[in-house]
């Protein structure tokens, strides 16, 4: 029953349906577009925020090269090459982490456990023809998907996160989409503001905490701490994912500090904090991710330190 | 002139088809007549409801609004009593303007209230930086984020200092549906 104003609102779509089309298949092709060369305009929408950018992608099976620009406000921009990331403008680069932005590998088996996936029928994204795909998840625990995807090319062209009222969270679109056969040098060459980016500020480190409580389908990936000038104060940072989408866990400690709980929402994102008292000081955990808040707050509340 | 007449010509009035003659009419005898009054009342109300059942079950506008009192800030009202006189003669000629407007007043002051309650409650708890709002609400929007501020008692800064980098941080190396949602996050997130 709680999924009918998701459909009310996935349904809302002119659409018609599409007989025999295979939203397995349709994943497939979507983790393979990223081998295709394109250039193209998008706009992202979330509560408080609208922003346009423009996109040069030269694909390849080894490791994509991409940049990003952004076209309102500040220019902000960052050029990954073969998968890595080069480069950053200024308010991203102290956060440039360890220079890997994550390839998407779905799982379409997996996936399935945790999401009904359906093809709705068609779109038109961009001047484009379009396949709607839609992730719809089995429990409460996550936030359902709408994809449209570039017929020529299985690019997403369109992607909607949506809560289990039917609320929209997030809105990505294309609004230009140009496919290339191959895409010159020039546009890749990032700007004098794009920061190079070299060593890792994360260093691996071991899971002291984990939680004791997951939603389905969620898995630990890694656990990186960083250090800033003052050793005293480090964070460690626990990632979990489902293979569609993802949460951190940050552990700092208090340091005597006195600090309440504090719950937030910024578009699709929910942050929970709770202190948890250890022998060694209380320490503040946080978890944030494009989850539901029921769902943030009972992995923080589930958040031990494992025996050493 | 009979009750009957003055009946159907109160009827003309809710249904928006009286003519002025009518309507005029209508008007004086409510002054003189309390059956006549007591019955237009009556009539307000049963539309009122009417219309409220509409709408509820679309808009939660008890939530809301108890939301919206929730997050009230301590409320300072100086002279309130001379205010409050005045509101009173507002309602009541604003009952007159229903009346003549049809419902429309109605509908449109429950939507408004809920759509100013849930703007209130879509207020993140912690005042995080937002991005580029539009110039001309800059000064507003300086005003709310004072407001949000005192949600907080304890140790204020602390949240503010580490959630903008705990955001960047999860949404940079967060998947995604591609590579370039993640990073239109974490761009939403940077302040101007």
């Amino acid at each position: 029953m709680r999924l009918l104003p998701l459909f009310a609102v996935i349904g809302g779509l002119a659409v018609l349906p599409v007989q025999g089309a295979e939203p397995e298949a349709w994943l497939g092709r979507m983790a393979k577009a990223d081998r295709q060369s394109f250039e193209g305009t998008f706009v992202y929408e979330r509560n408080g925020s609208f922003t346009t950018h423009a996109v040069w992608h030269a694909g390849s099976a080894s490791g994509a090269s991409e940049r990003l620009l952004q076209l309102d406000g500040p220019a902000q921009e960052v050029l990954r090459v073969g998968g890595l990331l080069k480069c950053m403008t200024g308010s991203f680069d102290s956060q440039a982490g360890d220079g890997q932005w994550p390839a998407w590998h779905l799982d379409s088996s997996r996936l399935s456990n945790y999401y009904d996936m359906r093809v709705l029928g068609r779109s038109r994204v961009a001047g484009r023809a379009a396949t709607v795909l839609a992730l719809i998840p089995r429990d409460q625990y996550r936030y359902a998907f709408e994809l449209h995807l570039d017929d020529e090319t299985a690019l997403p062209l369109k992607s909607l996160l949506i809560n289990e009222k039917g609320q929209l969270l997030e809105r990505f679109q294309f609004v230009s989409l140009e496919v290339r056969n191959a895409l010159g040098e020039a546009h890749l060459q990032p700007s004098e503001a794009c920061k190079p980016v070299s060593a890792s500020a994360d260093e691996q480190v071991e899971q002291a905490w984990k939680a004791t409580w997951l939603p389905p389908g969620f898995e630990f990936t890694r656990a990186v701490r960083r250090s800033k000038a003052d050793p005293a104060v480090s964070v460690t940072r626990l990632l979990y994912g489902d293979g569609l989408t993802s949460f951190s866990v940050f552990l700092e400690s208090l340091n005597g500090a006195v600090v309440d709980d504090a719950r937030s929402q910024l578009g699709p994102t929910s942050v929970v904090s709770r202190r948890i008292v250890t022998g060694a000081g209380d320490m503040m955990v946080t978890v944030v991710g494009e989850i539901p808040m029921g769902t943030a707050e009972r992995i923080a509340l589930s958040m031990q330190e494992t025996m050493q | 002139m009979s009750r009957e007449s003055l009946q159907e010509s109160l009827s003309a009035v809710m249904d928006n088809e009286a003519d002025e003659l009518e309507l005029r009419r209508i008007l004086a005898g409510s002054q003189s007549d309390a059956e006549l009054r007591a019955t237009w009342s009556r009539y307000q109300i049963a539309r009122a409801a009417m219309h409220r059942e509409l709408l509820e079950p679309r808009l939660d506008i008890a939530a809301g609004v108890s939301a919206a009192l929730a997050e009230e800030a301590v409320p300072v009202r100086p002279k309130q009593t001379g205010w409050r006189l005045m509101g009173r003669v507002a309602v009541a000629a604003s009952v007159t303007l229903a009346v003549l407007a049809g419902v429309r007043f109605f509908n449109q002051d429950s939507l408004e209230g809920t759509r100013i309650a849930q703007g209130q409650t879509a207020q993140p708890v912690l005042a995080l930086p937002q991005v580029q709002g539009p110039a001309v609400l800059a000064g507003y929007s300086a005003a709310e984020s004072g407001e949000a501020a005192t949600v907080e008692p304890a140790s204020p800064g602390w949240h503010e200092q580490r959630l903008p980098s705990y955001l960047r941080q999860h949404a940079q190396q967060a998947s995604g549906a591609d590579s370039a949602l993640p990073y239109a996050r974490a761009a939403s997130l940077e302040d101007r």
